[in-house]
């Protein structure tokens, strides 16, 4: 049965840490949004101990498939879709990372918590960059690519460099500023962030021309539309502890004075917090296309609702703390309920998906 | 869905909420052993500073005790800062600390335990916590902001710097007196403001 399991263990589940994951930020988040919600900061606690668990849980069957079914693996990384889930699992390792440096030092203390999360910082940047290689490499060799190939799945290469500054600023941010590591991780930042908006741009208006130009893809990828809004909500959250980080500095980093552009910063923060709010509302019409039509089944694909909008919720709620907080707080806190709420479903969606077998017949 | 998958279901869905209610009640049970005492605050001893039409007071506590779940409870120093606006006008206020100790070590404020303490701290001193990156005040206003900076061990003196102005920097001297930390001085300096 074991064996059974690893062979068919998709490279997506790691999207499934992630939708639960990025709950405990959004948590902890709007657990400071005033007095009443403080206990939120506690059931973000909770989402952290559950993603520790399926973080675990998830990683020992996808690194035993690389070795037990490399040809498994090989078919996988090919596909047009299923290729781009494989940086989820190293995605989970900047998000466990994350999720230690704001309430790890509740469980271990900061000192402790804020060198596991280095490491974790260090996995998930290799891990991301190899797959982010490997799929391109894959995908500017394959002769067999076409137009009608091209999905919002194509953004989680770039989501996923993009998510490595926000890790990097964070650790930026207390325990590591002014270290000799605070140079190390910022410079692996700015790269990260470099590599993930170009791409985002290139993939991006790839994807929009197949939606434009070709015929919008079936119903089991109705889910992944909302990934569209991730890349500029992490590039919000990633403005937002960046100018944490430099305040942690004393507004110079490495010699450059940001002080001076915190302004500039944040406008830029608001008018990306604004693309993703449009892409919010671009989700609903053209999933409630999808209902309409009868093609919107149930399937693993739901996942891909939780993390991108969980990660609009922290660009928020972050938001909150520097342009218009009642407005943003109002926000974080409506949005963070639908999070919870979407969760759950998809939480019961998967497991009736288990319970019909589904993950025994998946295809290549 | 059969019943099993239903429990199943259930059992993921309800352990976050179960475990933070569980870790919620674990905390509000052992905060008593864990606070610390304020020494001093300049409210009630006509020390705080008037700058530029805003009135600074501090409250500090040298020995706030915060224990994680798994590990043994730490101190750290806690200051509150109490931030009035004496103008006429609305202000904006983004401000930042820094604590150094000897050698110019310099460490930021730790917001993940200032988050953590951030009720019991309130109850304490019978305020509310505005901790922001920047916030309005307006005229007539106090708003207030707790501060936390991990204790180095074997300390004797040491000092922080509050950028709250464009220009000047607040810079708070304290050292250990007979046992106690006493504050020693306090100084507005100029902030070099560098080429960019």
């Amino acid at each position: 049965m074991f064996r059974r399991i690893v062979k068919n263990f998709g490279p997506e589940w790691g999207a499934a840490v992630m939708g639960t994951a990025a709950l405990c930020i959004t948590m902890q988040l709007s657990s400071e949004v005033a007095r009443p919600f403080s206990a939120l900061l506690y059931v973000g606690l909770g989402f952290y101990l559950l993603t520790t668990v399926m973080f675990i849980a998830f990683l020992i069957p996808w690194t035993l498939r690389f070795f037990m079914y490399p040809e498994e693996v090989r078919k996988d990384l090919s596909h047009p879709i299923k290729g781009n889930f494989f940086p989820t699992m190293p995605i989970s390792f900047i998000l466990a990372g994350t999720g230690t440096n704001k309430l790890g030092p509740m469980l271990f203390g900061p000192e402790f918590s804020y060198h596991l999360s280095v490491i974790f910082f260090f996995l998930g940047v290799i891990g991301i960059f190899t797959f982010g290689y490997l799929l391109v490499r894959i995908h500017f060799l394959n002769r067999e690519m076409r137009l009608n190939d091209a999905n919002f799945s194509w953004f989680i290469p770039p989501v996923s460099h993009l998510i490595i500054p926000v890790l990097g600023t964070c650790l930026l941010d207390v325990y590591w500023a002014g270290t000799a590591l605070a140079s190390v991780l910022f410079v692996i930042s700015m790269v990260a962030l470099g590599v993930g908006f170009f791409n985002f741009l290139f993939v991006g208006s790839m994807v929009w021309r197949r939606y434009v130009c070709g015929t919008i893809p079936q119903g089991n990828l109705a889910p992944t539309i909302m990934i569209g809004i991730a890349p500029t909500a992490i590039m919000v959250v990633f403005l937002i502890k960046f100018i944490e980080a430099i305040e942690a500095s004393h507004g110079t980093l490495f010699g450059i004075n940001f002080a001076a552009v915190f302004p500039f910063i944040k406008i830029s923060a608001a008018i990306l917090w604004g693309f993703s709010f449009w892409w919010f509302f671009l989700v609903i019409i053209l999933v409630t296309h999808y209902i309409k039509i009868k093609e919107h089944p149930l399937g693993f694909s739901w996942w891909a609702y939780t993390f991108p909008l969980e990660a609009f919720i922290v660009s928020t709620g972050l938001l909150a703390k520097c342009v218009a907080p009642y407005f943003f707080r109002g926000a974080l806190i409506g949005l963070n309920t639908l999070a919870v709420a979407i969760w759950v479903v998809v939480v019961f969606a998967t497991i009736k998906w288990l319970e019909s077998g589904a993950f025994f017949k998946q295809q290549h | 869905m059969k019943i099993r998958s239903v429990t199943i279901a259930l059992t993921i869905v309800l352990i976050p909420f179960i475990l933070g209610g569980v870790l919620f009640n674990a905390r509000l049970h052992s905060t008593a052993a864990e606070k610390g005492s304020f020494i001093s605050d300049t409210r009630y001893e006509n020390k705080g500073i008037n700058h530029k039409e805003i009135s600074i007071d501090w409250s500090f506590c040298p020995d706030w005790q915060y224990k994680p779940l798994f590990f043994p409870a730490k101190e750290y120093f806690v200051f509150v800062f109490h931030y009035k606006n004496d103008s006429e006008y609305d202000i904006e206020l983004v401000p930042s600390y820094t604590f150094i100790s000897p050698r110019h070590r310099r460490y930021p404020a730790n917001e993940e335990i200032s988050m953590y303490i951030e009720d019991d701290v309130e109850d304490e001193l019978g305020i509310t916590d505005e901790t922001s990156m920047s916030y309005k005040i307006s005229p007539g206003a106090t708003k207030h902001y707790i501060v936390t900076f991990e204790k180095p061990e074997n300390l004797n003196h040491f000092y922080i710097d509050v950028d709250i102005f464009r220009d000047d920097t607040l810079r708070l001297y304290y050292e250990k007196k007979g046992g106690t930390w006493v504050n020693a001085n306090n100084e507005l300096i100029d902030k070099y403001r560098g080429r960019g």
